[in-house]
């Protein structure tokens, strides 16, 4: 049965990424997904409680990947840092690229009340934090500084990808972030 | 929280205005968005009346675009989108959270894409002139020290001019190949931080009557004014002088003490 869960949540995701959030219907997931409102709103009362249900699944899995690839690869608490916009450059670029979940839901979804709003406002906070962590690892005297530089400017450039494809906003953003880091290790 | 009639900051030609006059280099006029942001966002009753729209500011954008062919962008339209986008992300955080200056964060981001625009995209580690770790207190007695050395060698001479003639020797030998070479990334952001830590401190800057002529208008622009010299000649001369301005940080020594 968890398994209709997750496959309703995964369907949802892709439609919401490809489609926008307020323009797919319920009617359409479950087409997709191959299930019944009444099965969608047993497991999740209502549609946003979906959307929310799927932004933080997108949430943990872009965090998990970022972290696997940077422990794995990176030793340094520094190396971490000026490795992160390499990975984050071959995430947006990738063709299945859509944008980034909490940024597109939180243009969706202007209203500061709007739980939805709420939750992509967290989410994009908790990214900030993560790079406020690899700073701190790595003695960064203005981490948090530091951290609300890049978050800007990756933020910038992923709203630029998606706005148009093949941009290289992607490329500037990790020359500058390399700049503003070699920046902070010095002072 | 706001209506339909206010003011959207980023979409006004007010806005445009103020960049228009703010700064006489495409550079200067970009990031004094931010500053400009930051003074409006301040302001008594202007978030009850204004707001930063979501939409695109077109007329923002295209000013901004401007700017960024006439400072010689590899890519203008992007690097003015990024700017803009990052000026309205950042302006949004400084209504919600006005105490984590998201204003002079972005505008230290927006140069950093100026320069990863206008830089040779590869700089080289050992390319970096080497600036350990240092902090305030060090920087003010190295400041006060070097003073202090220069108007003793001076006094004991009896010229004024000696210490600026010894740096004229050192820098014309290799004046030739410095001239057409451009600061690299690194260089202007260490220039950047030395102009910003200026701005921290009150400082007495060396009267421009007793430089030579030839190195007033770097002396005048790229010390006094703050604005990043055009290459590795002017930013030796530049450097020599900087040495020579006094600053006193007290104030913020204190505020690093508590």
């Amino acid at each position: 049965m968890t398994g209709l869960r997750e496959k309703i949540i995964t369907t949802a995701g892709n439609l919401f990424q490809t489609q926008g959030i307020n323009s797919t219907g319920v009617d359409t997931i479950v087409a997709v997904a191959g299930t019944t409102k009444m099965t969608l709103y047993k497991y999740f009362g209502s549609k946003e409680s979906l959307i929310l249900e799927v932004l933080k699944k997108g949430h943990q899995d872009f965090q998990s990947w970022l972290n696997d690839k940077l422990s794995s690869n990176t030793k340094q608490p520094s190396e971490k840092l000026q490795k992160l916009f390499d990975y984050i450059e071959e995430w947006v670029t990738a063709p299945e690229f859509n944008g980034v979940g909490f940024i597109k839901a939180s243009a969706e979804f202007p209203k500061e009340d709007s739980p939805v709003h709420q939750l992509s406002s967290q989410q994009s906070q908790q990214f900030r934090q993560y790079i406020h962590h690899l700073a701190t690892d790595a003695n960064i005297k203005d981490a948090e500084g530091l951290a609300l530089q890049l978050s800007l400017i990756f933020e910038g450039a992923a709203q630029a990808e998606q706005m148009k494809r093949g941009t290289n906003a992607i490329k500037y953003a990790k020359t500058a972030a390399k700049i503003l880091i070699d920046d902070a290790l010095t002072q | 929280m706001h209506n339909k009639d206010d003011l959207d900051l980023l979409g006004s030609n007010w806005l445009i205005y103020m960049l228009a006059k703010s700064s006489n280099t495409p550079e200067g006029r970009l990031l004094s968005l931010f500053d400009i942001l930051n003074d409006w966002l301040k302001a008594p009753n202007m978030v009850e009346h204004c707001h930063i729209g979501n939409t695109a500011h077109s007329l923002l954008l295209n000013y901004c675009i401007t700017q960024a062919k006439a400072l010689g962008a590899e890519n203008p339209e992007i690097l003015a989108e990024h700017i803009v986008l990052i000026a309205q992300n950042a302006a949004q955080q400084n209504i919600t959270h006005p105490n984590n200056n998201s204003l002079t964060h972005a505008k230290k981001a927006a140069n950093a894409l100026i320069l990863a625009q206008t830089q040779p995209a590869h700089i080289p580690k050992n390319n970096r002139i080497s600036t350990k770790p240092i902090t305030y207190s060090i920087a003010a007695t190295l400041v006060l020290a070097i003073c202090a050395t220069w108007i003793l060698s001076s006094h004991k001479q009896g010229n004024q001019l000696t210490p600026l003639a010894k740096s004229e020797s050192n820098t014309t030998h290799t004046a030739i190949n410095q001239e057409n070479q451009h600061l690299t990334a690194i260089e202007a952001t260490q220039m950047y931080a030395k102009y910003e830590q200026m701005r921290q401190g009150s400082c007495q800057f060396p009267e421009a009557l007793l430089i030579p002529d030839k190195d007033k208008s770097i002396y005048l622009e790229n010390v006094v004014g703050g604005k990043l010299p055009a290459n590795l000649k002017d930013l030796a001369v530049a450097n020599a002088y900087l040495e020579k301005v006094k600053c006193n940080f007290t104030p913020m020594l204190m505020a690093a003490s508590k």
